[in-house]
This record gives C-alpha cells, structure tokens and sequence, in this order.
C-alpha cells in the first residue's frame, strides 16, 4: 500500500499578513491586500495600464531570520524562508532528531529572483561595464535558489527540486512533494511557492500582455474580482506559502498535529496556446477527474474547490465550465473561494497559498469569502461562490492552479483522519 | 614600503562593511579564509566591492596572490599607482599630441 501523506505545518507570506494566524484572520474577514503600487519608487507609475498590485509591505527579512541566509538571496526567496520557518516551526519537527536525508525541499517559483535581476541588467546595459555585474546575479537568479537556500537553513539533505511552470508551479510543487513520499524517497517535504516580481520590467511585461486589470486603478481593493461581471483581469501580487508534507506514518510516530491529508494530484498540459486557455474547458475537467481519480474520491465527494480563479474574463469562465462539466448537478452543492480576490494572483506561490487557504477549510470548517463576487457573471456563476465567510465542514477539497504554457495541475485534500 | 594610510583604511571599512565588524579590528595580517572565514565565493564579492572603491578591475590571474589584507591593500596601492602614472602617460601624449596638431 502506498504511504498516505499529511500536512503538518503551515507559513505564509502574503499581503494580507506574515503568519498564517494573522492571514487567516485577514482572508476571513475579506480583508483585500491589494493596494497602489509604491515600490517603482522613483520610477514613474504614468505608463502603466495598471497601477495596483497585492504587495507585502513593510518586509524586512532580517526582522525573521536570525541567520544570514536571507541576506543572501533575492525577494523571493526571502519570503520562502520565512514561510519555512514558520512551517516548520508550527509542525514541531525538531530536525536535529531527524535523518537529514529523508527531509526534502520542492520550491514552486514562477519568474525568480527578478528583483537583482532587473538591477543588474539596467545598470548593465545602461552603463555598459560587464565587470560591475555583481558576483552574485547568477546564483541569485538561478531559480533553485529559494530551494537550495531552504536546505542550507535546515540541513535538509534530501530531494531538492524546483517546480517552474508559471502561476501552477506550487500547485505541482504539492504534488510532487506527494510522489516523492509516496514513493519512499523522502520521509518529510518542506513544500514551498515563493514569487516576488512586483518589479519595473516583469508588472510592465504583465501589462503589455493585457493580462491585469486596468478599470479599477483608483479602488485597488475592487480589482480582484474572479466570476464577477465586471472582472478585467488579475492583479499582480507577490508572497510565500510553504505546507510541511509529511508520510502518515512518520507523523503518527512523533505524534504530530496533523492538518489534512494531501491525497491526490494530476499534472496535464492542454498542448494548446502559451496564454489562453481551451474555451471548452475539456482539459481543465480532465485534470479535475485524473486528481479525483489518484485520491480515489468521486466527483460527488467533493465539498469544496479553491479555483485557480484569476479574475481574468476567459479563464474564471473556463474553469466554471470545467467545474459544471465535471461535476454537473453536483457543482451547485460545491462550496467555492478564490483566493486571489483577496491577495491578487502571487504566480508561483499561488498554489501554496490556495493550498494552506484549502487546509484550513478542511481543519477549520471555515470557507473565506470570495471578494468583490457583486454581480455574479452569467457565463461562471455558481451557487458556492459567496462574499461572505461559509462555514460548513469539508471533508474534500480541490485545489486548482493553471499556468501559462498551456500547464493545468489539481490536487485534492481530504480531512484529517486519525 | 610604507602602505598608504588611506587605501589601508578604504579596504578595511569595506571589509567591515561585508563582515558586519569593526574595521579597526581587522589588521593587515589577517588571512581572508583562515582569519576571517571568507570562503572563495565570499573572497570574489569583497574585492568586487574594492573594485568599485577604487574603480578598479581586477584580473583574475591577480586573484591568487591575495590571499591575506596586507596583500589586497599592497595590491590596490600597486595598481593606483600604475593608474596614475599611465594617466600622466596619457596626459603627457595628449598635450604632445595637439602640440603637434598646433604645428601645421
């Protein structure tokens, strides 16, 4: 039989707080995290579309970090360190007792270390002195460096890998993280989404795309607004998740809190278009059906369903149609949140942060509510969608998270059982 | 030769910088890897800082030979010297040299 993997310990970094006690808070009360962005400071906001995003304010990482890792590694990977300190602190894993060799790390991160990367490649080009690109641009933008700066923080001497796949990389982060306890290679994973690309080139890049919203530039906590009628497009944010998967075996031993159990995960591809999603929603169904599948749950089991929900006009549509397609009658029964609506779309660590909003469902009974939902769209309505906090008690949860490359991951939670 | 107070000064202030210590308790003795815990990757950053105080490059065939303070601090003295010579090298040949656009 294959080992059961369990959630033991939760961090975050998010806008709407550092610490999941002050996050949950927060995303309970619908509190929106996205604000007028300052951080271009003194590059001028003027020739952006959009001029919001769900920043982390006021982060100093010195004031979390006793070591010097931090200082060593970009935004980024920063906010991962701290979310794994966190984690791993709350899941009471006392790593001098454990076999450092069954402790992995699996980092989800979208873009990386942008923040040093676009620094040195303004000055470089602007003023054109090679020798004064600084010696450590390269392993601060290598993308496994939130993944190797982990281990180096907690001796972590087991599988070390980084899942890049855009805005479903932490989700795949989760699943990986799955297989490799499943498959015995590891005992613990600390599983992390980090993204922190707030920055000048990448939120322009973002714009160009036409992807983020625009219309609501003067009442930046209306932006976000998944299967809303008037939804433009996603707000950017930036952040960290990081959820401590652990076999079920090895939590029972050390009498660990357990959370929720992860318990199954598909990774697909619709083989379809870099940005836009397959407007029938087949393949997002499929990917839906092939997690389900894995975890051995039906589609009517499922209580509740974090949706990838971007607050983008095609692919809170498509999802919905996945969603009807998938579960049909059951769909209307089905209680839904986006957390992106209260955080913006934080990229690679969405799936994380998705994924600790979907483990308190399940460990708490509480649904936060799905900002800004005023006037459900006709084309993504569905009943479970709320504004206000739900409480009902889940028993299994769907965690979507899709990517551009045409990249779709799904994972399902179960409630903890003894 | 008796180092330059200055530049002595000026390579001990960015090692404090980077080590998060007292430049007055770093001496010119001290090995960077033994004395002061540089590691090789540590080494490559300090004297990317020295090349921006001093606006210097620094080859790497150079890099073996500084392997304790004394050494960065005797080096950079060499190669502000060299610089200000080749400049008045320079300086020199300019001024021959629109002397001798004067002429015609």
């Amino acid at each position: 039989m294959r080992s059961r993997v369990v959630v033991t310990g939760l961090g975050v970094v998010s806008p709407i707080g550092i610490g999941v006690s002050g996050f949950w808070k927060a995303a309970l009360s619908g509190q929106s995290g996205i604000s007028a962005i300052t951080s271009f400071d003194p590059f001028p906001m003027d020739g952006y579309r959009s001029k919001i995003a769900g920043q982390v304010r006021d982060f100093a990482v010195e004031r979390f970090l006793d070591s010097a890792h931090g200082e060593r590694v970009d935004r980024y990977a920063q906010f991962a360190l701290v979310a794994a300190k966190e984690a791993l602190a709350d899941s009471g894993l006392q790593m001098a007792k454990e076999n450092p060799h069954r402790i992995g790390v699996i980092v989800g991160a979208g873009m990386g270390g942008m923040v040093m990367g676009e620094r040195e490649i303004t000055q470089l080009y602007q003023q054109r002195k090679p020798h004064r690109v600084h010696p450590n641009f390269i392993p601060v933008i290598t993308l496994n460096s939130a993944s190797g700066i982990i281990a180096m923080a907690y001796g972590a001497k087991g599988p070390n890998l980084t899942i890049s796949t855009a805005c479903s990389s932490s989700a795949h982060a989760l699943g990986q993280a799955l297989h490799c306890i499943r498959a015995g290679r590891a005992d613990i994973v600390i599983t992390v989404g980090a993204d922190a690309s707030i920055t000048p080139l990448v939120f322009a890049g973002f714009c160009s795309l036409r992807a983020l919203s625009s219309k609501f530039n003067d009442q930046p906590e209306k932006a976000s607004r998944p299967f809303d009628r008037l939804r433009d497009g996603f707000v950017m944010g930036e952040g960290a998740g990081t959820l401590i998967l652990e076999s079920a075996a090895h939590a029972k031993k050390r009498k660990a809190r357990v959370y929720a159990e992860i318990a199954g995960y598909a990774a697909t591809s619709e083989a379809y278009h870099m940005v836009i999603p397959r407007e029938d929603g087949v393949e997002v169904a499929n990917t839906m059906r092939l997690a389900l599948a894995d975890a051995g749950v039906t589609p009517a089991q499922v209580d509740y369903i974090n949706a990838h929900a971007t607050s983008t006009t095609i692919g809170d549509a498509v999802e919905a149609k996945a969603i009807r397609q998938l579960f049909k009658s059951h769909a209307d029964k089905i209680t839904i949140s986006a957390t992106k609506s209260l955080i913006g779309h934080t990229l690679g660590a969405a799936g994380a942060i998705g994924g600790i909003a979907s483990v308190l469902a399940l460990h708490t009974g509480q649904i936060h509510p799905t900002a800004n939902y005023d006037d459900p769209d006709p084309a993504c309505a569905l009943a479970g969608l709320s504004r206000s906090v739900q409480e009902r008690r889940v028993k299994v949860a769907l965690l979507n998270a899709f990517g551009f490359g045409s990249n779709n991951a799904a994972v399902v939670l179960k409630q903890a059982t003894a | 030769m008796p180092t330059d107070p200055g530049v002595s000064l000026k390579v001990r202030t960015a090692l404090g910088q980077y080590l998060k210590r007292d430049p007055a308790t770093i001496l010119t003795a001290h090995h960077l890897r033994d004395d002061l815990g540089l590691d090789s990757m540590a080494v490559i950053e300090l004297l990317y800082r020295i090349e921006e105080t001093f606006d210097l490059q620094i080859p790497d065939e150079d890099l073996v030979e500084l392997s304790n303070v004394g050494q960065v601090v005797g080096y950079v003295e060499k190669r502000l010297g060299e610089t200000t010579s080749r400049a008045q090298i320079k300086k020199t040949a300019k001024a021959s040299q629109s002397k001798s656009k004067q002429k015609p």
